[in-house]
């Protein structure tokens, strides 16, 4: 049952990725309307998956990688779906879904099969701090697309500028002349707003996972921060987009440059989530497999 | 004297200048950040000879010198959070609170990005109580004052949420004393105790005694083979703490005991080891009689010999005769080292009962093995502090993030044609393109409402 809806969910995400992508590209309806339907289906599908794997064993879904990872893929798609609703966004849905789908696809190179939970696992904090700090990561992964199309759009406006300027000293850049799919994107301080917003959505999920996993480090391990290495990575996250909420503030830092930062965050944010349990397999944190 | 002290003062504003400046905030951040991500690259609290192994020699000695072997406790560390500390003090009163409550004064609206000025029929003092009770209809708070004459009102939204910088702020303040008072008054400390035998913890002199030590691990058939999962460690023991009573408590992971504040995790076991030492047939009691941990040696008397126990194999594979993977006691055998002085001459895994002979009449039989327990301890009198401290940062941090404080200047004056001009410019703690969008339905709603309610 829960493999058959893992790949509905695959397959409903690989048709509304490339639906919403092909949509980005040429703003047809027809292909928002096809896609954006199809993403909330493989949504519902992964949660119906999750809950399934739940039922059958009997054993939280999300204490190895194969289900840590679905839930983000799952989160990220359904912040996506949220924002995509209330602020008309179905236009960057093919690169966030086409990112979940990757790592949903990844998931399932993990799926090792059940297996109870060692006993450090064995608490109730594990329930509430790993389904945060992967919604966390699910909204970075939205501001991380948000902020790359803002500087698309910043880099393509600015060359275009150059030209027009070139070909008509002192001319107007039209962004319209780009053929109308960068005419339909929100503007740059519409997408740093909307990045700032998904910042916003998975900062305090962050310090709120942070804090509950130290709740849970304090009753599992004796000390409530021990340096381990998945938990300072977590941390060097945090203060990542710390920065990129500070630099927002200023004026002059606000746009292009804090784009920067959000997006280049999220590469300390894959590291703390997968990188160190690849490269450095030292710590508490490694996953059962 | 006079140059001095303006000299001090020329100090103390560069100093503020400094430090009340975001971006060097931001610049200490980046370097808190990084020194992070150090420690999570290069391993923690290894021997110096570990990271000579691992990298080139100038890296290793960078590592060593400059203290990145322990970073989290290096001057470097612990400095930088207290720069951090101080930027955050300072801009703290420099900045944030002149920026984020500041007083009620007079603006030149047309100066202000979000702004418009609408024409509404009445007079002044009427459209000036139409649009008083306008914002107050919804939800604004609304104070009017009198600048040189002029009439403005001032509306607020979420007025109180301007203060969720500072309470951010002032939760990673709370968290920061927190782990000072960790630091200055805690301890922890870790307690190998075999089974049967009492510890003493040092400072608290808290005694435990383990009675028994119990665990549970499941087999599991996997795709990539056999896995020995842990479901459960147990230990149970004898506590006496300041009250002098003895009462018996159970230690598992996940659900610490608690003596005198001082609190007892399940952090580990093993198994500690006694040997039948015998010279010429005869048991040698001083060494019989000793209960050996993994890496403890026996110095045989009257030899340069030792024999260290090095490691407990619960489980020797029948058809290799190699350490199996099951960590559950079936087929036992030790890992014994023999050195000479300082030089190993031998290693043998060693079934329990069966013996090896070291020469010259000695002989050692791994004779029985006693479960231990490991326990870690710790005393923090700042944790409260420091769990409190992370849920006002979280507070704050909500509340900087989802309620925008706005701020409407509005001044009415005599328009043309029996109407009046309605002057309004919004300002916000994030800018104005945030608030872009209400600013625009808002002037709407107070055109159409004029308009129709008059
Ligand atoms: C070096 C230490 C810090 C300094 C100097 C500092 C300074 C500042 C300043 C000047 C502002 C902008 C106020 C304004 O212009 O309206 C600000 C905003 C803020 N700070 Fe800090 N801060 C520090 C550390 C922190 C930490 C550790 C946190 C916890 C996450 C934090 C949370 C916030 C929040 C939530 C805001 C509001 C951001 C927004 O409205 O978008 N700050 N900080």
């Amino acid at each position: 049952m829960d493999i058959v809806l893992m790949k509905l969910a695959l397959a409903a995400y690989a048709i509304a990725a490339l639906a919403l992508l092909a949509y980005f590209f040429t703003r047809q309806p027809a292909l928002r309307a096809f896609g954006a339907p199809l993403a909330v289906l493989g949504c519902a599908a992964q949660f119906a998956q999750l809950i399934a794997r739940f039922e059958i064993t009997g054993i939280w879904p999300l204490l190895n990688l194969y289900g840590s990872l679905s839930l983000f893929a799952a989160v990220a798609v359904l912040i996506f779906i949220i924002f995509a609703i209330r602020y008309d966004l179905w236009f960057a849905g093919g690169f966030v879904i086409a990112i979940a789908a990757l790592f949903l696809a990844y998931a399932t190179t993990w799926n090792e099969g059940t297996m109870p939970a060692v006993p450090s696992l064995q608490s109730y904090w594990a329930k509430i701090h790993v389904p945060l700090v992967v919604s966390s990561y699910g909204a970075f992964l939205v501001s991380f697309v948000l902020a790359g199309l803002y500087l698309v759009r910043y880099y393509v406006e600015r060359s275009l500028a150059k030209t027009a300027a070139m070909a008509t000293a002192g001319g107007q850049a039209s962004v319209a002349a780009t053929g109308g799919w960068l005419a339909s994107f929100p503007s740059l301080p519409q997408l740093d707003v909307l990045t700032y917003r998904a910042v916003a959505v998975g900062l305090p999920l962050l310090t709120l996972g942070i804090i509950t996993g130290a709740m849970w480090a304090h009753e599992a391990w004796g000390a409530y921060w021990q340096w381990d290495p998945k938990e300072t990575a977590a941390m060097s996250s945090w203060i990542a987009y710390a920065i990129y909420m500070h630099l927002h503030t200023r004026n002059a830092w606000r746009g292009m440059a804090s784009a920067w930062i959000c997006f280049a965050s999220f590469f300390v944010v894959l590291f703390t989530y997968l990188g160190v349990n690849i490269f450095i397999h030292a710590g508490l944190h490694a996953y059962q497999r | 004297m006079e140059a001095r002290v303006s000299g001090l003062r020329d100090l103390y504003e560069d100093f503020v200048r400094t430090f009340g400046n975001v971006l060097f905030a931001v610049c200490l951040f980046l370097v808190w950040g990084v020194l992070t991500l150090i420690g999570v690259v290069v391993e923690q609290g290894l021997e110096p000879s570990a990271y000579f192994d691992a990298y080139a020699a100038p890296v290793a000695r960078a590592i060593v010198r400059l203290g990145f072997d322990n970073i989290y406790h290096s001057y470097w560390y612990v400095g930088i959070i207290g720069l951090i500390l101080l930027s955050l003090t300072v801009c703290t009163f420099k900045r944030v609170i002149p920026a984020r409550l500041p007083p009620l004064r007079p603006v030149r609206i047309d100066k202000i990005p979000l702004n418009a000025s609408i024409a509404i029929p009445g007079t002044v003092d009427d459209v000036r109580a139409k649009v008083d009770a306008f914002f107050r209809k919804r939800g604004w708070q609304v104070r009017e004052r009198t600048f040189d004459g002029a009439e403005w009102i001032f509306a607020d939204r979420f007025n109180w949420a301007r203060r969720g910088v500072l309470i951010a702020h002032l939760g990673f303040v709370i968290i920061a004393a927190g782990a000072t008072i960790y630091w200055a008054r805690g301890f922890a400390g870790e307690a190998a105790i075999v089974t049967g035998q009492t510890f003493e913890i040092p400072r608290t002199h808290a005694l435990v005694r383990l009675d028994t030590f119990g665990y549970k691990i499941q087999p599991i058939a996997t795709k990539s083979g056999m896995v020995y999962q842990p479901i459960d460690y147990v230990s149970h023991v004898t506590v006496t703490g300041n009250d002098g009573v003895a009462k018996h408590e159970t230690i598992r992971v996940n659900q610490p005991i608690d003596i005198d504040g001082t609190l007892y995790y399940q952090a580990s076991y093993g198994f500690a080891m006694r040997f039948d030492v015998t010279h010429n047939g005869a048991r040698v009691g001083s060494l019989s009689d000793r209960t050996l941990m993994e890496g403890e040696a026996l110095e045989i008397p009257g030899t340069l010999k030792s024999v260290q126990y090095a490691r407990f194999v619960p489980t020797v594979d029948r058809v290799t005769g190699q350490p199996g993977p099951d960590p559950r006691v079936n087929d036992p055998a030790v890992v014994l080292n023999v050195f000479n002085g300082d030089a190993q001459v031998g290693a043998a895994l060693v079934p329990l009962q069966t013996w090896i002979d070291l020469g010259g009449g000695w002989r050692i039989v791994p004779h029985t093995y006693l479960m231990y327990t490991g326990l870690q301890y710790r005393y923090d009198p700042g944790a409260t502090l420091v769990g409190v401290g992370a849920f006002v940062l979280l507070a704050g941090l909500v509340i900087a993030f989802y309620f925008l404080p706005a701020r409407l200047y509005v001044r009415v004056d005599e328009g043309p044609e029996g109407t009046a001009t309605v002057g309004v410019a919004a300002t916000t703690v994030k800018g104005y393109d945030i608030y872009e969008k209400q600013f625009g339905e808002l002037t709407k709603a107070l055109e159409g409402n004029a308009w129709t309610s008059s």
